[in-house]
C-alpha cells in the first residue's frame, strides 16, 4: 500500500514522539515516489535533533529543507523564518512542516494563521504509545486537544509510530498497532499509516496492517552511532 | 510498568519524584528547561511542589531553606546558572544540608552556547563556590543511567548531609532513550529532628535546632572543617563508582572518559579492536570521589603505553588522571569544546597519534 | 516624509533574526533614530541582555557590551561611574529585568545612576521558548504555566513602572507601548526625553514598552496586536509615573 499524501502536511505531536524521524523519511518516501518535496524545520522548542541535522542529507536527495539563517542554526532562539509563510503560499507538489513538541511547538502555527488559511491541509498526530503522555487514548485525546486550541486547526489523521529506538522488538510494532487503530476507531481520525524501522522490516509481516508501512531509516542518532544511508532505497 | 522512552531531561525529572523528592525549585535554561516543563505538569499530578524562582541565585537558597527545615528538594540548571547557585552551595554545604543539583551542561565561558560540553567538571569537583567543601558528584552516560543516578543522589546526600551534584552534559538532557524505573524509594530523610529547623512541635522537643554557617570562633571553625573533611574521606572509601571497558585485553593505551564522550570512546575502542588495535578504558562514574586506585592499577598493566583522557574540554579531567598515575606512564589529554562531540573516527586518530 | 523612513544612522541594515510580528525591531529603530537626532552615536554605548535581544549588537552600529543574565543595570553603573561622560543605554527583557535582574535594576534607579533603560514587557520569556515571566497575565498560559498564570500561586504581574516610581529617588519613569502607530509616536517622544535627561545628568530613566510576542503567544501578529490592546494594555496603563522635575 503506497502512503498517499501531497499538498501542505503538517506533523505534529506530543514531545518526543518521532516527529522530526517521521518527517524526514516520510519526505525521502515521497520523493522517491516522484514528488517534489520541501519541508521547512519549525520545531523552535527542541534545542538538539531537529531536521536541520540532516539538512545536507536531504540536500543530496533533491530534498530541500528550509531552516533557520546558519548563524543562528545553533542559537537559543525562537527564530521564526519569514521564508516559511512564503513556502505555504506557493506549495510545493508536498510542503512539510516539522512542528516542535505539544502545543507550545505548534504556538507558531497560530502565528502563521494568515498564510495558512483557506488552505487545504492535513494536520498528522504523531503516536508513539511507549512515551509519556500518550501511553494511554485518553492521553493522545488530551494532546489532540491541546494541540488543535493553540494550532487553531483541526488534526485530520494519526500516524502511528510505536518504538522504543534500538530496542525496539516486533511485538512492540503490533502492540503500537493495536493501539493506533484502537485509537483512530475511537478517535474517528484515520490511520494515515504506521512506522516500521528498516532493520525491522525483515521480520514484520505486513499483512498485519490494514494501512500503509513508512520505513524509517533513522537520521538522528548520537554521536556515537551512525545514521543509516538515506539513498539506501534508491538502489 | 516496562519500559517507556524518555527523553533525559523528562527521566530525570520523573526519578526525582520516585525517589521521593516532590519539592522542585528552577530557573529555565537551555539545554534542561524540559525538566521544569515536564515536572510543572507533573508536580500538580503527585501533589508536589514546583515553583519557578526569580533567579538561580534564588533558586539556591529556596533549595537551602526547604533542606534546612527537613524537606527532599532539588533543581536542575545548565552552566551559566550553576554559577550563580554556586554561593547558594557553598552555604549548603557549610550548612549540612542535603540537596541534589543537576547540572545539564552546555559551553561556556560565560554564555558560551547551548550545545554539549564537559567544561564544568572543575567547578563541579574543586570548587564553584568558596570555602572547603565538597560536593559528590556523579556522571550518568545514559538516560537509564541518570534515572539511577538521581535515585541514589537523595540517600546520598542525606547520609552525608552535603550536596550532591548529577554532572551532566546537554546530550544526556536532550537525547531520547529507553528507560525502566525502579520502584519508588521507600525512605525518608532520617534522623531529620536532630538537625532540621522543622519545628519544636513537630519533633516534640523544647530544643531548637540551628542551622548556620558562622563560626566566629578560629578554633570552632577549624573543627568544623575538619569534622567535613571527614565526611569527604569517608566518600572517599565508600562512595567511588566506575566501570572497565575492555580491561581483560592487553590494552596498549588507556582511555579515561566518562558521560556522552565515555560513549563515543566506546565505538572508538570497538573499531580499534577490529583493526587489532586493544584500546581499554576507565569510566569514572563518580567525579568526585574519583576512582584513583582504579586508574592507577589500569595504568600499572604491562601492556600499556600511554593514558589518555578524553573529554568535551580543554583539558579538566586530565589533571586528576595525571594525578592518579603518578608518572608512571605519560598522560595525554584529547578533546573538543564547543559544541561539537569528538566522532569516534577523532577518538581513533587521536589514540594513534599517541602510540 | 523622506526622514521618517530613512534607515537611521544608528542601525545597520542587517536583517533582524526577530519573528515577523516581533516588536523588537521597531523599538530598535526608535532608539536608534533618537540617538541619530541627539548626534550622540560616537559617544553611546548599549548594553544587551540575554533574551531575544541578546544580539541587539548585530543592528545598532554603536559601541555595545553584552551582559549576563539581569545584570546589565550593573554593568551600565560601572561606566557611568568611570565614564560620566559616555551616553549609556540598558535594553532588557521582562525575564532579564523583571525576574532574574530585579535587585539590580531597583537598586540602579535608587541610586539614580544616569542611564537609560528600555524594558521591553512582552509577558513571556521569548529566548528560552515561552516560559513564564514575571510579567505574564494572571490565567495566560506558558509552557512552565501550563494551566496558565495561577496568582495565587505566583502572584499578579509585576507592574516595574509602578514599582519603580515608588522610590523616593528622583527618576523618568515612563510606560509606552509600539504595538500601534498612534502609541508608536508617543513612545518615540518618551524614548527622547529619557535620552535628554540622561544628557543633562538629570537621573535614572525608564521606558518601558508592551510589546509582542506572536511567536510565544500562538497568535497571528494581527490578533497579537488585538490580545495586548485588550489583555494587557488595562493592566499596564500607559503614561508617566515619575518624572524628575
Ligand atoms: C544565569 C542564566 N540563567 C538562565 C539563562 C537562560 N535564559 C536566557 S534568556 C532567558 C529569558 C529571556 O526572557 P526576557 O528577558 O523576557 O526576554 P525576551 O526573550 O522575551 O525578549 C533565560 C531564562 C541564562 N542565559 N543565564
Ligand atoms: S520569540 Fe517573541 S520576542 Fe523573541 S523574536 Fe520572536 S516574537 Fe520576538
Amino acid at each position: 500500500m503506497e502512503i498517499d499524501l501531497d499538498g501542505i502536511v503538517i506533523i505534529v505531536g506530543n514531545y518526543g514522539s518521532g516527529k522530526t524521524e517521521v518527517c524526514i523519511n516520510l519526505a525521502v518516501n515521497r520523493k522517491m515516489a516522484g514528488l517534489e518535496v520541501r519541508i521547512a524545520d519549525l520545531d523552535l522548542v527542541n534545542p538538539y535533533f531537529r531536521t536541520r541535522e540532516a539538512k545536507t542529507r536531504l540536500a543530496e536527495l533533491g530534498i530541500e529543507v528550509v531552516v533557520p539563517p546558519k548563524q543562528y542554526m545553533q542559537a537559543d532562539l525562537p527564530i521564526l523564518s519569514p521564508v516559511v509563510a512564503g513556502m505555504i503560499r506557493q506549495p510545493s507538489q508536498l510542503t512539510l512542516l516539522d512542528m516542535g513538541g505539544n502545543d507550545v511547538g505548534v504556538n507558531v502555527l497560530a502565528a502563521l494563521g494568515d498564510a495558512l488559511s483557506g488552505r487545504k491541509i492535513h494536520v498528522l498526530q504523531v503516536v508513539n504509545p511507549f512515551r509519556p503522555f500518550t501511553d494511554t487514548a485518553e492521553g493522545c485525546l488530551k494532546i489532540r486537544n491541546e494541540i488543535e486550541m493553540a494550532s487553531r486547526l483541526s488534526i485530520s489523521g494519526i500516524i502511528g509510530n510505536a518504538n522504543l529506538i534500538d530496542e525496539t522488538t516486533v511485538e512492540d510494532i503490533y502492540t503500537g498497532y493495536d493501539f493506533v487503530s484502537g485509537l483512530s476507531k475511537e478517535s474517528g481520525l484515520p490511520l494515515k499509516f504506521v512506522t516500521v524501522a528498516a532493520e525491522l522490516m525483515p521480520e514484520i509481516d505486513i499483512k498485519h496492517f490494514t494501512c500503509p508501512v513508512l520505513l524509517i531509516e533513522r537520521q538522528l542518532v548520537p554521536p556515537w552511532k551512525r545514521s543509516i544511508s538515506l539513498a539506501s532505497k534508491m538502489k | 510498568m516496562g519500559k517507556i522512552l524518555m527523553k533525559g531531561n523528562e527521566a530525570i525529572g520523573e526519578a526525582a519524584i520516585r525517589a521521593g523528592c516532590l519539592n522542585y525549585f528552577a530557573y529555565p535554561i537551555t539545554p534542561q528547561s524540559e525538566v521544569a516543563e515536564y515536572l510543572s505538569r507533573r508536580m500538580p499530578e503527585v501533589g508536589g511542589v514546583f515553583l519557578q524562582g526569580e533567579s538561580e541565585v534564588a533558586v539556591s537558597y529556596m533549595l537551602f531553606g526547604a533542606s534546612a527545615c527537613g524537606a527532599r528538594v532539588f533543581t536542575t540548571s545548565s552552566s551559566p546558572g550553576i554559577s550563580l547557585m554556586s554561593e547558594g552551595i557553598s552555604y549548603i554545604a557549610g550548612a549540612q544540608c542535603p540537596a541534589v543539583f543537576v547540572n545539564i551542561m552546555r559551553g561556556g565561558p560565560g554564555l558560551g552556547g547551548i550545545l554539549p560540553s564537559q567544561a564544568d567538571y572543575f567547578q563541579a569537583t574543586k570548587g564553584g563556590g568558596h570555602g572547603d567543601y565538597r560536593l559528590l558528584v556523579m556522571a550518568p552516560a545514559s538516560v537509564q543511567e541518570a534515572v539511577e543516578m538521581v535515585m541514589l543522589a537523595f540517600p546520598l546526600a542525606e547520609k552525608y548531609r552535603n550536596p550532591v551534584m548529577l554532572l551532566g552534559d546537554g546530550l544526556i538532557g536532550q537525547m531520547m532513550e529507553p528507560v525502566e524505573f525502579p520502584d519508588h524509594l521507600k525512605s525518608e530523610p532520617t534522623n531529620k529532628d536532630e538537625w532540621a529547623t522543622n519545628g519544636m512541635d513537630t519533633r516534640g522537643s523544647n530544643k531548637r535546632n540551628l542551622v548556620k554557617t558562622l563560626f566566629l570562633d578560629a578554633g570552632k571553625l577549624n573543627e568544623h572543617n575538619l569534622m567535613l573533611k571527614a565526611k569527604y574521606d569517608r566518600m572517599k572509601r565508600e562512595e567511588i563508582r566506575y566501570e572497565l571497558y575492555n580491561i581483560e585485553s592487553d590494552y596498549k593505551a588507556l582511555i579515561v572518559s566518562y558521560g556522552t564522550m565515555s560513549r563515543v570512546c566506546k565505538t572508538a575502542i570497538d573499531n580499534m579492536k577490529d583493526e587489532g588495535l586493544e584500546v581499554g578504558m576507565v569510566r569514572p562514574q563518580t567525579l568526585f570521589p574519583f576512582p584513583e586506585n582504579a586508574v592507577y592499577e589500569a595504568a600499572s598493566k604491562e601492556s600499556c603505553k600511554v593514558v589518555v583522557s578524553i573529554e568535551m574540554s580543554m583539558g579538566q579531567m586530565v589533571e586528576d588522571v595525571e594525578r592518579c598515575v603518578k608518572g608512571k606512564l605519560p598522560v595525554k589529554w584529547y578533546g573538543k569544546c564547543g559544541g561539537d562531540v569528538p566522532t569516534p573516527e577523532e577518538v581513533v586518530e587521536a589514540v594513534k597519534s599517541f602510540l | 516624509m523622506g526622514k521618517t523612513f530613512a534607515k537611521p544612522e544608528a542601525l545597520s541594515d542587517q536583517h533582524t533574526h526577530y519573528c515577523p510580528g516581533c516588536t523588537h525591531g521597531i523599538i530598535h529603530r526608535l532608539v536608534a533614530e533618537v540617538i541619530d537626532e541627539l548626534g550622540i552615536k560616537g559617544r553611546t554605548v548599549g548594553i544587551a541582555p540575554v533574551g531575544c535581544a541578546v544580539l541587539a549588537y548585530n543592528y545598532f552600529i554603536l559601541d555595545f557590551q553584552e551582559a549576563a543574565h539581569g545584570r546589565a543595570p550593573a554593568m551600565a553603573t560601572g561606566i557611568k561611574r568611570v565614564r560620566p561622560d559616555l551616553i549609556v543605554f540598558t535594553y532588557q527583557g521582562d525575564g532579564d529585568l523583571a525576574s532574574i535582574g530585579m535587585g539590580e535594576i531597583i537598586h540602579a534607579a535608587n541610586r539614580g545612576e544616569k542611564f537609560t533603560t528600555i524594558f521591553v514587557n512582552n509577558a513571556v520569556y521569548g529566548m528560552t521558548g515561552g516560559q513564564m515571566a514575571p510579567t505574564t497575565m494572571p490565567g495566560q498560559r506558558t509552557t512552565t504555566s501550563p494551566f496558565g498564570r495561577n496568582v495565587k500561586e505566583v502572584g499578579m504581574p509585576i507592574k516595574m513602572a509602578e514599582l519603580l516610581s515608588a522610590l523616593e529617588t528622583p527618576g523618568y519613569i515612563t510606560r509606552q507601548s509600539v504595538i500601534k502607530p498612534k502609541y508608536i509616536v508617543r513612545a518615540k517622544k518618551a524614548v527622547k526625553k529619557a535620552f535628554q535627561y540622561q544628557l543633562e545628568g538629570r537621573c535614572f530613566s525608564l521606558v518601558e514598552v508592551i510589546s509582542t510576542c506572536p511567536t510565544n503567544w500562538g497568535l497571528t501578529p494581527v490578533q497579537a496586536v488585538k490580545w495586548a490592546e485588550e489583555t494587557m494594555l488595562p493592566y499596564y496603563k500607559l503614561g508617566e509615573f515619575k518624572r524628575p522635575d
